[in-house]
């Protein structure tokens, strides 16, 4: 965090006053364990409806502070286990799942669970950028207000580091209340990050962020996944094999509902232990 | 292009590919072609047919627009002759008349004769001399009204001699030609009536009603005589009677004179008051029917009829016999009434009409509307409806100044003699002289009433009626039904709009929605029938079930959802996941059940038993059985689906993505349905409520049968009203093609287009911004 600051100030003249938001709303991690896991899936499987299965029995963690990719043909369950990481999948109709979800070593399905907050701690960026039909500032800001927190004072600082933090700042600033919907695409999904990583979550999924996007935003978002594993332990799903292999530390093939392989990124696209990885990789399926 | 519909094309041998398809073929290019004319066609079609809507709404527009426009037209006066009597006597002339027909002129003059001649060149009819006693002269003169022709005049020798004119209608054999013949008749006897012994009768004063006879006269000494003449039905009367085959009982009093100097007096309609005016406009007021019964004088009226020193130059009433029209020598004519006020009684001005620069020489009320006419003394003639206080026309038609003045019957032909003894006449196109601004949107002292009001009341059983085409009243019933309609739809339909478009499970939503729109498809009337016949009874019996009802449910509603969340989570995950409004129908029905089954007691309790009796006597607050709150239930249920219906397409069309968005950062459903969903939502949402509006405004059927049609201005919800459209339904089918009425009900309905109108543009436009603000991606 600190480390993050220093640099955007290096770029931004005026000093950020540090401001002591992370005690309200993010459950401090212990720096000793920076390799260590974060989320834990055990033997789980999805049916969307009795006959569909969409994953299964799948088991991996996902390590601390880097970037997970999900890689994979369309239809094969990548998308489905990352909305399991948040719940998303709750809101579909005859959704099952069974097996485990570790999240700071409590079982996200377990009941008493709160979804709400759950979702807070994991954020959630979709494939196609959709920003809420207010202002720029009220998008970064809405997350915080749910929360109740209303303060202005608050509000603008956490506005305007968010924004900073997505590589925003400079091109909204003076336009912070005019509606968001005016904005590039790439524009668009930056703020989305900016909304999401407002609220400090642990957890980032990116469910295909830059699918919707020209190759320079894509760039550009790329960049800060970079940015962002600093501070965030990242998921990102995506069809384009270039960028699990840029962005990532880990890669997870997945085929048909089964993780397939799952290893550091370097090991899965120059190494694969599996042939369907292989095949899948250099591109002679999907 | 390789979407194209593929033709059947013949196999043909394996050549490459690129030959198979034949895109240059003759039937490709036929299709080409013959899909481009679909497409001209389809928009050729569509444009047609959307300029057909708005020209169709434009025509109907200009047609209502089209039959109102009339009603505010000013009147028209054409010349159509000047001529002299050939055979005038040169006495002054007493009273000028115009028949039914506008054919036959009669003037009476001094001299007793009364010459009839034709309108249009002054032609004699005939010449009838009024069988005066012998050696006497006319010193005074009366008319009853115009519409009777009943008349008096007052003789030298203290006699008073009553006389009508009429006229017969007869057609020839040969070729159905009319022809008119004026007769003079004696209704109440060809002999003179005696009020004063050898003292000239100078002023008199006559009224007559179904064979009553009231004269009041006065010797210009200080002496009124005041005479009943009532017919006799009794056989035995005759021995009573003075003289002739019909015998009347005549009742004689005499009376001091109420006022001084040159004085005029006059009998109002009903047959009680009696005015004296002085010459300077002093008006003193007598109870005429108690001096006859030989009763104690107890009123007490004095007040000037004029200001700052004017002296009234023409005095008459208006049709109905009501109103005192009052003109003056400064050029005013002003209009007096009695107002009786609890027990009070007073002589108010109600309006007056400064139209003259000088002194009013002559004034002609009409004789079937509230019109009067009046000529100054410089020849300009203006004509006037009191109801309206409109001057619908005025001009300087004349170069000499004006005597005598007729206004036909119908009101369409006016003639004037001037003093020089020519006699002028116009033809008069007057058709809509009640309408004025004034009188369908502001406060109206109309006859008798003790403050100016807004009143709607068309017709009545007389043709003296003064109609009171007040719009306030019936625009108010328009937006209270609506008013009380949208106060139960609004809520329910939104609520309900917002629980199925946003919570309920998408295959409950499929069996729920149509079956709310199936509510718009009941024909209104029937729901109106129930309202009015079965609705409105039982409300009154079961008033406070109701009230207990509006409480109970919300309430019920509330507790149940609680205790659905304090149940066991096994129990509760046996209901599927947005079924749980299923389990609300029970309840609802239970305490709908219960509300009524605890309403007896609590009225026993509470209110004497009888919760309609007591708000009727113990509050004091009017309770007519159809009333708002019973349209408001039947409306309300009419509007209901329209508003669900709009505003949960808008709810549920909100794009998921942006509550998924909201869901992933942390918000609670609810969160995100009024943070994200209903500010996204609310352009449908509120053009739903305006639709919903605008039909509640328009409903006819409902209104028409479940509001008791009463057009009163009042808020209280349990009192009805008459709304713009029931108005019109009730009242067209009586009225008069093309009458003042008609075209009325016509600016009813223009009025109700343009509330319509304004509803949707005021919806649209802030749809537009809303739409603007929130527009999704």
């Amino acid at each position: 965090m600190n480390e993050r600051n220093n640099k955007l100030e290096v770029e931004e003249k005026p000093a950020m006053r540090k401001i002591d938001v992370s005690s309200v709303l993010r459950q401090a991690s212990t720096p000793e364990d920076e390799m260590a896991s974060c989320l834990e899936v055990e033997n789980l499987n999805l049916f969307y409806s009795r006959t569909k299965q969409a994953l299964i029995d799948i088991s991996l963690t996902i390590p601390k502070q880097c970037v997970t990719a999900f890689i994979g043909p369309s239809g094969c369950g990548k998308s489905s286990l990352l909305r399991c990481f948040n719940r998303m999948n709750d809101l579909v109709d005859d959704c099952v799942i069974e097996g485990k979800i570790i999240l700071d070593g409590l079982d996200i399905y377990e009941k008493s669970i709160d979804v709400a907050d759950l979702r807070r701690r994991v954020g959630m960026v979709f494939q196609k950028p959709n920003p809420f039909p207010k202002s720029i500032y009220e998008n970064v800001a809405y997350g915080l207000r749910i929360q109740g927190i209303n303060s202005k004072r608050v509000l603008d600082e956490v506005v305007e580091r968010s924004l900073r933090s997505a590589a925003l700042w400079d091109e909204v600033k003076d336009r912070l209340h005019d509606s968001a919907l005016g904005m590039s695409g790439g524009q668009q999904q930056r703020l989305v990050i900016a909304r999401t990583i407002a609220v400090e979550p642990e957890v980032l999924l990116l469910d295909e962020p830059a699918s919707a996007l020209d190759p320079i935003s894509t760039l550009k978002i790329e960049e800060l996944i970079n940015d962002l594993k600093e501070d965030y332990t990242i998921v990102i799903v995506t069809h384009n094999m270039q960028q699990a292999a840029r962005v990532s530390d880990f890669t997870a093939f997945m085929y048909m509902g089964n993780m397939v392989e799952f290893n550091t990124t370097d090991t899965i696209f120059t190494n694969p232990a599996e042939k369907q990885t292989e095949d899948y990789i250099t591109g002679r399926y999907g | 292009m390789a979407t194209e519909h593929t033709p059947s094309i013949p196999p043909e041998p394996a050549t490459p590919p690129e030959s198979i398809l034949d895109m240059g073929s003759r039937r490709l290019q036929l299709r080409r072609r013959l899909r481009h004319f679909y497409d001209r066609a389809a928009k050729i079609a569509i444009a047609v047919g959307g300029i057909a809507v708005i020209v169709a709404i434009l025509a109907i527009f200009l047609y209502l627009f089209y039959e109102v426009v009339p009603l505010f037209e000013s009147a028209r006066v054409d010349a159509a002759a000047t001529y002299e009597l050939p055979a005038d006597d040169g006495s002054t002339t007493l009273h000028l008349a115009i028949e039914e027909q506008s054919e036959i002129g009669l003037r009476l003059g001094q001299s007793g004769q009364m010459q009839f001649f034709q309108l249009r060149d002054g032609t004699p009819v005939v010449n009838v001399a009024l069988a005066l006693p012998e050696g006497t002269r006319i010193t005074s003169f009366a008319i009853d009204t115009e519409e009777s022709g009943i008349f008096a005049v007052g003789l030298d020798s203290g006699e008073v001699l009553v006389a009508s004119y009429d006229y017969t209608t007869s057609y020839a054999q040969s070729n159905n030609a009319r022809t008119l013949t004026p007769v003079v008749d004696y209704p109440f006897g060809a002999d003179p009536y005696r009020l004063f012994d050898n003292q000239a009768v100078t002023t008199i004063a006559l009224r007559s009603r179904s064979g009553n006879l009231l004269l009041a006269g006065s010797n210009g000494q200080g002496q009124a005589a005041l005479l009943r003449a009532s017919k006799q039905s009794n056989l035995f009367a005759a021995f009573n009677g003075d003289s002739g085959a019909a015998s009347f009982d005549i009742v004689k009093t005499t009376v001091p004179m109420l006022v001084t100097g040159t004085t005029r007096m006059f009998i109002e309609g009903d047959q009680r008051w009696l005015f004296f005016v002085s010459g300077n406009g002093l008006i003193r007021v007598l109870d005429m029917r108690a001096a006859l019964n030989n009763q104690a004088e107890q009123f007490e009226i004095e007040t000037f009829l004029t200001e700052n020193g004017a002296r009234p130059t023409r005095i008459a009433f208006l049709l109905g016999g009501i109103s005192l029209l009052v003109a003056d020598s400064t050029g005013v004519v002003s209009q007096w009434f009695l107002i009786r006020d609890g027990q009070q009684t007073r002589l108010e001005r109600a309006r007056f009409f400064p139209s003259f620069d000088s002194a009013v020489a002559t004034l002609a009320p009409e004789q079937r509307r509230k019109n009067f006419v009046a000529a100054d003394a410089n020849g300009s003639v203006a004509i006037f409806n009191s109801t309206a206080h409109r001057e619908v026309f005025k001009q300087a038609l004349l170069t000499s100044t004006p005597g005598a003045m007729a206004i036909s019957p119908r009101g369409d032909a006016l003639l004037i003699e001037t003093t020089e003894g020519m006699f002028h006449y116009w033809e008069v196109h007057n058709e809509h002289p009640e309408v004025s601004w004034t009188a369908l949107w502001d406060k109206v002292w109309y006859e008798g009433y003790s403050e100016p009001e807004y009143i709607w009341q068309s017709s009545a059983a007389t043709n003296e009626f003064e109609p009171k085409y007040s719009l306030v009243p019936l625009s108010f019933g328009t937006l209270k039904a609506a008013f009380y309609a949208m106060l139960l739809a609004a809520p329910l339909a939104i609520c309900g709009a917002v629980f199925t478009g946003y919570f309920m499970a998408p295959r409950m939503r499929r069996k729920v929605k149509p079956l709310i729109e199936l509510m718009e498809a009941l024909p209104t009337v029937v729901l109106g029938f129930l309202a009015g016949l079965w609705l409105a009874p039982f409300v009154e019996r079961n008033l406070l079930g109701i009230f207990n009802i509006l409480f109970v449910l919300p309430l019920s509603i509330l507790l149940a959802s609680y205790l659905w969340l304090r149940l066991p989570s096994d129990w509760r995950h046996r209901v599927p996941e947005g079924w749980e409004a299923g389990i609300l129908i029970p309840m609802v029905l239970l305490f709908g059940y219960l509300s009524f089954v605890l309403a007896a007691p609590i009225e026993n309790l509470f209110f004497a038993g009888d919760l309609r009796y007591f708000i009727s006597n113990d509050l004091g607050i009017t309770y007519d059985q159809r009333n708002a709150l019973v349209v408001g239930f039947a409306m309300g249920f009419a509007v209901i689906p329209t508003i669900f219906s709009i505003a949960e397409d808008a709810i549920f069309t909100v794009p998921k993505h942006l509550t998924y968005g909201s869901l992933a950062l942390g918000a609670t459903p609810w969160q995100s349905l009024y943070r994200v969903v209903l500010p996204t939502a609310s352009p449908g949402i509120f053009s739903a409520l305006m639709i919903g509006m605008g039909r509640a405004v328009g409903e006819t059927m409902i209104v028409l049968m479940a509001t008791g049609n009463t057009p009163i201005m009042d808020v209280n919800i349990f009192e009805g009203m008459r709304t713009l459209a029931a108005n019109i339904a009730v009242e067209i089918p009586e009225s008069e093609v093309d009458s003042t009425h008609y075209r009325i009900l016509f600016l009813a309905a223009l009025v109700l287009f343009l509330f319509t109108f304004v509803f949707n543009t005021v919806a649209e436009i802030v749809r537009q911004r809303l739409r603007n603000k929130y527009s999704t991606i």
